[in-house]
């Protein structure tokens, strides 16, 4: 029977806990904050496209017989090999829809907190500015996360299934180690980058435009070095060129430019290194002015 | 003792906030009071381990303030004078998340975050946006969040700003039934010194980040000084600046009362001794009742 309490205040008799995961009930408010912005479920469903277009894919490719009549001559196309899950992994649309994701649902990770004087709220608590920063991470990480590692493990999945056999593993043992290791490299990568612009500002509006604008300048300012120096290093100033340039390194596929791969991941590294120092001095529990 | 504090000194740069405060601090509720600039949310801060002091020691609840700032922060809540929340959340999923961060399970802390907003008086709003909450509201919630993990002990700093009359008042009830019926240790910072004598009973002042002043009210009124009232004809200022260089302060209202403030040891007769000398007729003398302002004022140094 429900007890009968008094009005007033009234302790609580549980005991508090020393939680291992500190950080996860930020990063499920976050994922819960991102979907009730407009237009993101939108936004969210549309950026699984290229991944049906893709599974759409494998499915033909082991169904060519029954698709002859649609597809004459499509067997290259159609041929899932390393160069597929790279191709899918580095598509334009797909960091575009990663991009735009960010700029709807990631812009106000830290400059809302900063806006609201939130973060005060958040270190009043037993909770350290790692777990903080890692709470608002596993936003970035979760949305990123669905869109190339969920998407390229299952399509390596479909493969396997329609094929009715593991050759595909066997001809290529590392390529579940490459899925794996680029899709976390593109969480570790744009979670830096969303938290770095974002922990920048306190307007979430002006996030979005700033994550946008250095996403798609960098591909501009890439242009210029090329018009004018025609040397394919014009890339490493490109976010997209440098992603696609370590792809293909990691697919174990022809590099794109012809510099060495490791200048990409080095230029990709130096960013995320140096956006953690700079987001771990940016975030404080309060405002000290010396 | 929930609060202990030794020499603790810190600078915001060149401009020195905490200078040597050392503090001892008890059961009950306690005011903490300076004019602005003081360093009243400095301590604060520092007792939260947000800052971390230049020198000194100091213990929160038996936990190192330096090395055990997690331990503190689980036990202490905190309701910061800013408009602070997270927008596009309702108050119940944002009170719940502030439990579940101090280490409540997730059910436990939705259910309490339920209680807690009925006992902050926003029972009914608890669902709506925080977005669209009026200011006092805020200030509730404020100080929901800050009760949801049940602390041993409260920090409110500025707890009945932006309140209307009524609001400010049902406010300080529940401020002054929990410090003074469920063991809960608060410690209000506050510019409003009616609000901190109607609920405390100590009171710390701090004035340029030192100690002015440390004790119950009552005992604070009595010892540091005494306040006597007078009406008198004559000149003034010879009179006031005989007793002040006795060690007295004296002050005259809009409605030409002279209030005389005389240290604990002044025999009061001496009045009457420098008024006769300065040819001065007093027409009334009362031994004034002491308030929380005349003391701030006496110990602060202003009006």
């Amino acid at each position: 029977m429900a007890e009968i309490r008094e009005k007033g205040y009234h302790h609580w008799d549980g005991q508090l806990e020393e939680k291992r995961w500190n950080f996860w009930p930020i990063t499920r408010t976050g994922i819960k904050l991102a979907f009730q912005r407009k237009y993101f479920k939108f936004v969210f469903s549309g950026a699984f496209l290229p991944a049906m277009v893709y599974a759409a894919g494998v499915y033909i490719s082991e169904r060519l017989e029954d698709f002859r009549f649609m597809a004459q001559g499509a067997e290259r196309t159609f041929q899932v090999n390393p160069a597929f899950f790279k191709s899918y992994l580095s598509l334009d649309f797909l960091f575009f829809m990663i991009i735009l994701l960010m700029a709807l649902g990631g812009a106000g990770l830290i400059a809302d907190d900063f806006r609201h004087k939130a973060v005060q709220l958040y270190f009043a608590r037993p909770i350290t500015k790692l777990d903080y920063l890692l709470g608002k991470a596993g936003v970035v990480v979760f949305f990123v996360g669905l869109l190339t590692l969920v998407p390229g493990l299952v399509l390596l999945i479909l493969k396997l299934l329609f094929s009715g056999s593991f050759k595909f593993i066997l001809d290529y043992p590392w390529i579940i180690l490459s899925i794996i290791f680029y899709s976390l490299f593109l969480m570790t990568f744009f979670t830096a980058f969303v938290l770095l612009i974002s922990s920048l500002s306190k307007n979430r509006r002006y996030v979005s435009v700033i994550i946008f604008a250095v996403y798609l300048l960098s591909d501009i300012v890439q242009g210029i070095f090329w018009v004018i120096f025609r040397s394919p290093y014009s890339a490493l100033f490109s976010v997209k060129a440098n992603l696609k340039q370590l792809a293909s390194a990691i697919f174990l596929e022809k590099l794109p430019y012809t510099y060495p791969w490791y200048l990409s991941l080095l230029v990709l590294g130096s960013f995320c290194l140096v956006s953690f120092v700079v987001i771990k001095s940016k975030v404080r529990g309060v405002e000290v002015i010396r | 003792m929930s609060i202990e504090l030794q020499n603790i000194y810190f600078s915001y740069g060149r401009v020195k906030a905490l200078n040597g405060v050392s503090l001892s601090l008890g059961e009950g509720a306690t005011g903490l009071l300076g004019p602005n600039g003081a360093g009243k949310t400095t301590l604060l801060k520092i007792m939260l381990g947000f800052l971390t002091p230049d020198e000194g020691e100091g213990r929160i609840l038996g936990y190192d303030l330096r090395t055990q700032q997690r331990m503190i922060r689980k036990l202490v809540g905190y309701m910061p004078e800013d408009e602070c929340f997270i927008p596009g959340m309702d108050a119940v999923t944002f009170t719940a998340l502030m439990g579940e961060l101090s280490g409540m399970p997730r059910q436990e802390a939705m259910k309490r975050a339920h209680e807690v907003l009925f006992y902050a008086g926003l029972g009914e709003s608890r669902y709506r946006l925080i977005d669209s909450y009026s200011a006092g509201m805020k200030q509730r919630l404020k100080l929901a969040q800050a009760l949801v993990h049940d602390p041993k002990l409260v920090f409110l700093d500025e707890p009945t700003s932006n309140l209307d009359p009524t609001g400010r008042q049902e406010i300080l009830e529940l401020i002054g039934e929990i410090a003074s019926l469920k063991n809960i240790r608060v410690l209000i910072s506050s510019h409003i010194l009616a609000d901190i004598e109607s609920i405390c009973d100590k009171v710390v002042i701090i004035n340029k980040g030192e100690i002015a002043a440390v004790g119950r009210i009552e005992d604070l009124k009595m010892i540091n000084y005494r306040l006597y009232e007078l009406k008198i004809w004559g000149e003034l200022n010879l009179f006031k600046r005989e007793l002040e260089a006795a060690g007295c302060r004296v002050e005259e209202t809009e409605d030409r009362v002279v209030k005389v403030y005389t240290p604990p040891e002044f025999d009061h007769r001496q009045i009457f001794l420098v008024a006769a000398r300065n040819k001065i007729q007093v027409r009334q003398f009362i031994r004034s009742q002491t308030s929380l302002e005349d003391l701030f004022a006496r110990v602060v140094g202003v009006d």
